[in-house]
């Protein structure tokens, strides 16, 4: 298990997390948040690339950073920039980092073959990686991420640059990795996490805003969500008195789900909240500053 | 060790090395193969060292002069004349009168020629030697150099050690060993200095580089984030401390092997390694090389070898220091290439009245600029007897220290 304790980190005079705490246990967490927001340090700290300016991080009571190996030994973990080595091929890098894992040469040989199978890389195992899609490369570092068959897995926006096909594949990956490990995913793309995650963190202004299941986030906006058809003209009038989720067009009407807390209009219906709908409300400042 | 393996790869594998490698390689062996016209003319002298063993004495001039007459004699069978020495032969003898004689005859006056040379100067030694006056040449120094104060009494007092080390190898007649004539073909500075300097250089600017990169490797390539997140994590730098001496000896051995090894297949050594480096023969300035110790030429050649070996390694590991902080391969390069030349260029800085302008050239910088001149007290301002051993021990210390120091640093460090 791990506890984030109390945990703030500055770059400079920047604070890019301040007082977090968390605790994880087995299971699929999401981290869950928009640009800029502070995943990858705190990714990063969990990671023992960066130190917390303040406050501790412990797995199983100990301090990670002073466990050192003991700790890293454990972990796997995809950086959100995968950087790699052109020249080499995907099997070549694999036991290249098997080396500095401390695994074993021909323990490392079939755990690569057996990796890139579930990657679906089998055919590429000895072509050169400069040679290879984004996609192709993302799904490298997946693979590179469970040689060591960690228990605590931490993957940084690991599902930027797949298909559909691939992310569907992936959630399964995970879920069934999920199942006996601590396994976190930074994104900032709702659908990815929202079926499979156990539980989804967000923050906000530099601290914790939920650490929740997918269902309690979501019962924060109970009653508040609804949707309606307007007229094209109504739309900035509407703006000005909702919070607007999305707009859909249709026979030249306005589909539109908002959020509006107080008394409700007739012709508005109710639907259940989902996670995207938290999403874009509780960010809806940072967002808007994004367009 | 496949860590280490894999960290010496990186280095070993790189184009840059391959290249330069053979390129400096192809370099130095035209340079000493242009500058080996004279490599038949030096066997003279091991033919003199077979005939006379190696250490002049009265009875082998003796005999040498003996030696000499009969072959006036065959002069004078060839020329049908008498001369009292080849000298006057060839001095008398005209432009049309040379076709007169046969490839045969002349090899004979050259050898001739050269025997009387050697045996002229084996000669003068002892009037060369008494006309020395260690003190005085080292006051008449210090004017040159303009060094005053306690410089200069820190100065000659070493000198005044020299002396007696320069009368005591006089007593032992360490200089009185065939070598190599100095003057005209300054076999010492041509190997001490020109190959061996080409040596040091190239395997410094090799190692240099190579070091910087093999340390730099991950942040240049944008690995760090993975590599220093496993199990083996920052102490990755240890390896690649290691794997940097390693390919560092690799460099230097393979450019010492192809160089020495093209030197000495051209000039034939083979009979003047147990000569004293000292010899009055390897006199190539106005003063003769004299070491501190008894040392013969290939004894001075393996301690010359191993102090540059040292030298490298040590560069290697002030590289590694400074690439572990910097993290940029070519920006390290520069900056270890403008802290030698500043080290080099220290004791300019300083008063020349002060102990510091003699201290501060206790540097890996002089003490590879000087390498034909190690272990001497004929050096000039870096005669000191603990010299290269003491430059050796304190970078040693600094280098440890400095590495020590990065690497704990860098074990705290923030990895982005
Ligand atoms: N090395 C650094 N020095 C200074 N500021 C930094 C550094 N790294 C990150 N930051 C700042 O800290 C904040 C959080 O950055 P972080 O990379 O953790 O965000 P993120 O949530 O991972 O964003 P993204 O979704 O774009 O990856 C940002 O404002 C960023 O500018
Ligand atoms: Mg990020």
């Amino acid at each position: 298990m791990i506890v984030v304790k109390d945990v703030s980190k500055q770059y400079g005079d920047f604070t890019a997390l301040q007082n977090v705490d968390l605790e994880f246990g087995n299971g699929l967490y999401g981290l869950l948040a928009p640009n800029g927001a502070g995943k990858t340090t705190l990714i990063k700290m969990l990671a023992t690339l960066i130190s917390p300016t303040k406050g501790e991080i412990f797995y199983n009571g100990k301090n990670i950073n002073d466990m050192d190996d003991q700790y890293r030994e454990r972990l796997g973990y995809l950086p959100q920039q995968f950087g790699y080595y052109k020249n080499y091929s995907p099997k070549q890098y694999l036991l290249y980092l098997a080396a500095l894992k401390g695994i074993g040469k021909k323990e490392a040989l079939n755990k690569i073959d057996e990796l890139l199978e579930k990657v679906a890389l089998s055919d590429v195992v000895n072509k050169k990686m400069k040679k290879f899609s984004g996609g192709m490369i993302q799904r490298v570092g997946i693979a590179q991420a469970l040689l060591n068959d960690p228990e605590i897995l931490i993957l940084d926006e690991p599902t930027a640059g797949l298909d559909p096909k691939e992310r569907a594949r992936f959630r399964h990956l995970l879920t069934d990795l999920a199942r006996d490990r601590l396994v976190i995913i930074s994104t900032h793309i709702v659908s990815d996490i929202e079926s499979i995650a156990n539980e989804i963190i967000m923050i906000r202004n530099k601290q914790l805003l939920y650490k929740d299941s997918v269902a309690d986030i979501c019962a924060t906006l109970n009653g508040c969500v609804f949707e309606t058809t307007i007229d094209y003209g109504q739309l900035e009038d509407f703006r000005k008195n909702n919070i607007l989720l999305s707009e859909k067009q249709e026979y030249g009407q306005m589909t539109v789900r908002f959020i509006h807390k107080g008394n409700s209009e007739d012709e508005w219906t109710s639907v259940p909240p989902q996670l995207e709908d938290v999403f874009l409300y509780e960010y809806r400042d940072e967002l808007e500053g994004e367009n | 060790m496949r860590i280490f393996i894999n960290e010496c790869k990186k280095a070993l594998t790189s184009p840059i090395l391959i290249t330069l490698l053979i390129v400096f390689s192809a370099f130095n062996i035209f340079i000493i193969v242009s500058s080996s016209d004279h490599k038949e003319e030096l066997k003279i002298v091991n033919e003199i060292i077979d005939k006379y063993g190696r250490e002049i004495t009265d009875d082998s001039l003796k005999q040498f002069e003996k030696d000499i007459q009969s072959d006036l004699l065959g002069l004078t069978e060839i020329t049908g004349k008498q001369f009292e020495s080849i000298y006057d032969f060839l001095d008398g003898l005209r432009f049309e009168e040379q076709e007169q004689y046969s490839d045969r005859d002349w090899e004979f006056f050259n050898s001739l020629q050269l025997k009387e040379m050697y045996f002229g100067m084996a000669n003068s030694i002892d009037a060369s030697y008494a006309e020395i006056d260690v003190q005085d040449g080292a006051r008449g120094d210090l004017k040159g150099y303009g060094i005053s104060g306690k410089a200069a009494e820190t100065y000659l007092r070493e000198n005044e050690e020299f002396a007696e080390r320069f009368n005591e190898m006089v007593d032992n007649e360490e200089h009185k060993e065939w070598f190599f004539a100095g003057k005209p073909y300054f076999m010492h500075s041509f190997l001490f200095k020109t190959v061996f300097l080409h040596i040091t250089i190239e395997s410094l600017l090799l190692i240099v580089l190579m070091t910087a990169l093999i340390t730099t490797y991950e942040f240049e390539n944008r690995t760090q984030l993975l590599t220093y997140s496993t199990h083996r994590g920052r102490k990755l730098m240890k390896d690649k401390l290691a794997a940097s001496l390693a390919v560092s000896t690799v460099i230097s051995l393979f450019l010492f092997t192809i160089t020495l090894g093209t030197y000495f297949f051209l000039f034939d050594y083979s009979h003047v390694w147990k000569t004293s480096i000292s010899s009055a023969f390897n006199w190539e300035n106005p003063f003769p090389y004299v070491t501190w110790w008894d040392l013969s030429v290939g004894e001075f050649l393996v301690a010359v070898v191993v102090l540059v070996f040292i030298i490298q390694l040590l560069f290697s590991g002030l590289t590694f220091a400074l690439a572990v902080i910097v993290k940029n391969s070519y920006t390290t390069f520069f900056l270890v290439a403008a802290l030698f030349i500043l080290a080099w260029l220290l004791p300019t800085f300083m008063p020349k009245s002060s102990n510091l302008f003699i201290v501060t050239s206790y540097t890996l910088s002089t003490l590879t600029m000087a390498v034909s001149q190690s272990f001497m007290g004929s050096s000039g301002l870096i005669l000191f007897k603990n010299f290269e051993w003491m430059t050796i021990s304190c970078w040693t210390i600094i280098t440890i220290v400095f590495c020590t120091i990065t690497y704990k640093r860098f074990r705290k460090m923030d990895i982005q």
